[in-house]
C-alpha cells in the first residue's frame, strides 16, 4: 500500500471526516480531528473537513477522524503520519533517533493520559454523560435508536475504562493525572517556541489538539481547563500555534479564551 | 352396526357356497341397499371429538359445525371429509380419523348418526433441525415449535440459523380468529445478518413486525407494520467509498400490504394454476409477480415478470439496503449473483427500478430414467431471461425512465437440469450464455449452479 500511495501526489480534494461538529462531536473526538487538521496544515498539506453523521462507521478503524485521499482511507493520527510519510512530507525528518524515540514517547504520554481522561470524563462521570455525552452523540438519531445506541457507547467505554485499570479512579484523581502530564509537557517545552525547538512536529500537533479543544469546550465543570490554565507555556503554545496554521478564513475554530 | 372409514367401502352381501343358481339373487339384493343408504336421510344428532388434551373445544366447535347440516349419507361422508381437512389446516393435530356411526342412548333416532373425530394432537413442543439452503448460502436451523400454546391454535416459534456466512434468529408468535382460521395476526422479533460480497457489504437488521391477515372474496390480503433497526458495515477494508458512505446505523418502520391469489397445484414446478402476488410497502411499489398456466401433458411453459420501483419520500437518497438488485442463478442466469447495473469500483450499488422477464420450457429427462420415482423430482429446462436495472434521475419525467429501462437490456439464453427438493427449494445446473452484457457487468457463462428457493 505505501508503495501505491507515493506512487501519487497529494490530490486537491483530499478530505477530512468527523462527526457534525455543532451538536454531535464529542470532546476527545473533536481533540483527535484538531490534531489531524494542525499537523496537515503544519505539513502544507491542503484538506477540507466534512462533517458526516455517521462518520465514525466510515471510518475503517472506528476511529475519528480519517482522511480520503485518492482513494485511500486512512484514520488516526498515527497512520496518517506514517501515510504522509510514505508521500514524502514529514515533519520529523530532522530529528535523531534520541530525538525520535523521545517524541514517540511523549505521543504515547498524551494518548495515555490526556485523550483517556477526555474519554473517562465523558462516559464515566454519570453528570456529564447524561447532561452532555449521550444527548450530543445521539441527536441525529431518532428514538429508539438514538437511546440505544447512546447506551451502547457508553458500556462500550466504562468496560475499556474497566480494562486498563481506570474504572476505579475518582474525578480527582483524574485531574490530578491530566495535571501531571500537563507538567511533563510544560517542562519539556520551557520557553522553545515548539516541542523540538524551532519547528513543530507531529508531537506538537497532538499536544495542540487536545490541549486548545479542552480549553474552548464547554464541560459540567471548568476544573479541566483550569488545570491546564495554570501552565502559562502551553497557554502561549497554544495561542502561537493558532496564530500561525489557523489564522486564514477557512478556520473555524472556536475562540480562544486566554484567561489567565 | 354401519362403520365406515374415509373412503366408501362397498357394502358387503352375505357369503354363499359357490353355486350357479344362488350367485344371482345376492347381487340384486345388493344394488338395492346401495340406492337406499345413498338417498336415505339422516339427522347427525351428535358430533363429539375424542382425545383433546389442551385444545379448547369453543376452537373447533366452528370447524366441525357444519357436519350437522348433512341430510344424506353421502353428505354426512362429504361434510366429515371438510371438517376433517379443516381440523388438519389448524396445524395442532398429528392426525384426525372420522368415525360415523348409528345413534345410540335414549334419544337416539332410527335415522340418526353419531360422528366421532378422533384425533391426536401434536406434542406441546417439538424441536427440528432442518438444513436450509437461501440464495447460494447454506445454514444449519435449528428450531422449536410451541403449536396450539394456550388451546386455540396459537403457534409460538423459535429459529436460530448458524449459516456459512452469518448468524440469525427470530421469535414468532401466531394466532388465528376462532372459527375463521384465515384471519389471524403474528408478532415477530428477530436479528438477521447477511453478507453482500457484490457490494462488499454487511447488513444486520434487528426488528419488530406485527402482521395481519385476512380473506376479502378469493383473495388473501396482508397488512404488516415492520420497525427495523438496520446496520450497514463495509465487509472488507478494499470496499468502495460509494459504499462505506452507506456505513452507519438507521431506523426504518414500514407499512406494507400484500395480496395474493395462488391456484398453483406446487409452489415450486407447477403443472397447473398460476400466482399473483401483489405487494405494495409505505415507499415503495414492487413485485407483480405472474406465472401462467402453462400447456398440459408433461411439458410446461412457464412465463414470469418481475418489476420494482423505489421512490424515497422528500429528498432523501435511497439507502443502499432498500434498492433492487438483480443477477444470478437465481434471477437473470448466465450473470454473477447480483452484479449487474450501478457499480463503484467493483461492488454493485443496486438501483432503484428494475425489470426482470423469464420464459421457461420445461420437459422431463430425456429417455426418462427413473421414471416414478426420483427422476421425477428433476426436470430439463430450457430457458430465456431478460431484464434491466437502473438508478432514476427524477429530474426527467416517467418517458425518460422507461427509456432508460429499455436501452441495454441484458439477456441470456441457455439450457439446464432442475431439481426440486421436497416443496422448499429448487436446485438448478445450467449452461448459459448471457448476452447484451455492459460495462461493469460480471457474467457467469458457461455452467452455473443455483439453489434456492426463489426463481425467475
Amino acid at each position: 500500500m505505501s508503495q501505491i500511495a507515493a506512487a501519487e501526489p497529494w490530490p486537491e480534494n483530499a478530505t477530512l471526516y468527523q462527526p457534525l461538529k455543532e451538536d454531535q462531536i464529542l470532546l476527545s473526538d473533536c481533540a483527535s480531528s484538531l490534531a489531524v487538521q494542525a499537523y496537515l496544515r503544519m505539513c502544507g498539506l491542503p484538506v477540507q473537513v466534512v462533517c458526516r453523521v455517521n462518520a465514525e462507521y466510515m471510518s475503517p478503524s472506528g476511529k475519528i477522524p480519517f482522511i480520503h485521499v485518492g482513494n485511500q482511507v486512512v484514520s488516526e493520527l498515527g497512520p496518517i503520519v506514517q501515510f504522509t510519510k510514505a508521500k514524502g512530507h514529514s515533519l520529523s525528518e530532522a530529528l535523531d533517533d534520541v530525538q525520535r524515540a523521545e517524541m514517540k514517547a511523549y505521543m504515547e504520554l498524551v494518548n495515555n493520559m490526556l485523550l483517556t481522561a477526555e474519554l473517562y470524563i465523558q462516559w464515566c462521570d454519570d453528570a456529564t454523560a447524561t447532561e452532555i455525552s449521550r444527548p450530543r452523540y445521539s441527536s441525529p438519531y431518532s428514538w429508539p435508536l438514538s437511546s440505544i445506541l447512546a447506551y451502547q457507547k457508553q458500556w462500550e467505554v466504562r468496560r475499556k475504562m474497566n480494562a486498563i485499570g481506570w474504572g476505579g479512579k475518582t474525578l480527582e484523581q483524574v485531574y490530578e493525572d491530566v495535571s501531571q502530564c500537563c507538567q511533563a509537557l510544560s517542562q519539556r517545552l520551557g520557553t522553545q517556541p515548539y516541542f523540538f525547538n524551532k519547528h513543530p512536529t507531529e508531537l506538537d500537533a497532538l499536544v495542540f489538539g487536545h490541549l486548545f479543544t479542552i480549553l474552548t469546550t464547554r464541560l459540567t465543570s471548568a476544573e479541566l481547563a483550569e488545570r491546564i490554565k495554570s501552565y502559562s507555556n502551553l497557554l502561549s503554545f497554544c495561542r502561537r500555534i493558532e496564530q500561525t496554521y489557523f489564522e486564514d478564513k477557512h478556520s473555524v475554530l472556536p475562540s480562544f479564551i486566554p484567561s489567565l | 352396526m354401519l362403520q365406515t372409514s374415509l373412503d366408501p367401502l362397498p357394502m358387503k352381501g352375505p357369503e354363499l357356497g359357490v353355486q350357479a343358481d344362488d350367485i344371482e339373487p345376492p347381487e340384486i339384493e345388493q344394488e338395492p341397499k346401495q340406492e337406499v343408504l345413498e338417498n336415505k336421510d339422516v339427522v347427525v344428532q351428535r358430533v363429539h371429538i375424542d382425545g383433546l388434551g389442551r385444545t379448547k373445544e369453543d376452537l373447533l366447535t366452528y370447524e366441525i359445525a357444519g357436519v350437522f347440516r348433512a341430510k344424506n349419507l353421502i353428505d354426512v361422508m362429504r361434510k366429515s371429509h371438510e371438517a376433517r381437512q379443516k381440523l388438519l389446516r389448524l396445524g395442532i393435530f398429528r392426525k384426525v380419523n372420522v368415525v360415523i356411526d348409528t345413534s345410540r342412548g335414549e334419544d337416539a333416532l332410527p335415522n340418526g348418526l353419531d360422528v366421532t373425530f378422533e384425533v391426536t394432537e401434536l406434542r406441546r413442543m417439538t424441536g427440528s433441525y432442518n438444513t436450509m439452503v437461501g440464495n447460494n448460502e447454506g445454514s444449519m436451523v435449528l428450531g422449536l415449535k410451541l403449536p396450539n400454546v394456550f388451546g386455540r391454535a396459537e403457534k409460538l416459534t423459535f429459529q436460530f440459523s448458524y449459516g456459512t456466512k452469518e448468524t440469525s434468529y427470530g421469535l414468532s408468535f401466531f394466532k388465528p380468529q376462532p372459527g375463521n382460521f384465515e384471519r389471524n395476526f403474528s408478532v415477530n422479533v428477530y436479528k438477521v445478518t447477511g453478507q453482500f460480497p457484490w457490494s462488499s457489504l454487511r447488513e444486520t437488521d434487528r426488528g419488530v413486525s406485527a402482521e395481519f391477515s385476512f380473506p376479502v372474496w378469493r383473495t388473501s390480503q396482508t397488512l404488516k407494520w415492520e420497525g427495523v433497526w438496520r446496520e450497514l458495515s463495509c465487509l472488507a477494508r478494499t470496499a468502495s467509498f460509494a459504499v462505506r458512505q452507506e456505513s452507519g446505523h438507521s431506523l426504518k418502520s414500514s407499512l406494507s400490504h400484500a395480496m395474493v391469489i395462488d391456484t398453483r397445484n406446487s409452489s415450486i414446478l407447477p403443472r397447473q394454476g398460476g400466482l399473483l402476488k401483489i405487494h405494495q410497502v409505505s415507499v415503495y411499489i414492487s413485485d407483480p409477480h405472474l406465472n401462467l398456466v402453462p400447456t398440459p401433458l408433461t411439458d410446461v411453459l412457464s412465463a414470469s415478470l418481475w418489476g420494482g420501483l423505489l421512490l424515497p419520500i422528500g429528498d432523501k437518497p435511497t439507502s443502499i439496503a432498500d434498492r433492487f438488485y438483480l443477477g444470478g442463478p437465481t434471477s437473470i442466469r448466465g450473470f454473477s449473483m447480483y452484479s449487474l447495473g450501478p457499480q463503484s469500483e467493483g461492488d454493485y450499488l443496486g438501483g432503484e427500478a428494475y425489470w426482470a422477464g423469464g420464459l421457461h420450457l420445461y420437459t422431463p429427462l430425456p429417455f426418462r430414467p427413473g421414471r416414478g420415482g426420483f427422476g421425477d423430482l428433476f426436470r430439463t429446462h430450457f430457458f430465456l431471461n431478460a431484464g434491466n436495472l437502473c438508478n432514476l434521475n427524477y429530474g426527467e419525467g416517467p418517458q425518460a425512465h422507461l427509456k432508460k429501462l429499455a436501452e441495454c437490456i441484458r439477456w441470456s439464453y441457455g439450457l439446464g437440469i432442475v431439481l426440486r427438493l421436497g416443496n422448499i427449494a429448487r436446485l438448478e445446473l445450467n449452461y448459459c450464455i448471457p448476452m447484451g452484457v455492459q460495462s461493469g457487468d460480471r457474467i457467469c457463462d458457461g455452467v452455473q449452479f443455483g439453489a434456492g428457493i426463489r426463481f425467475l
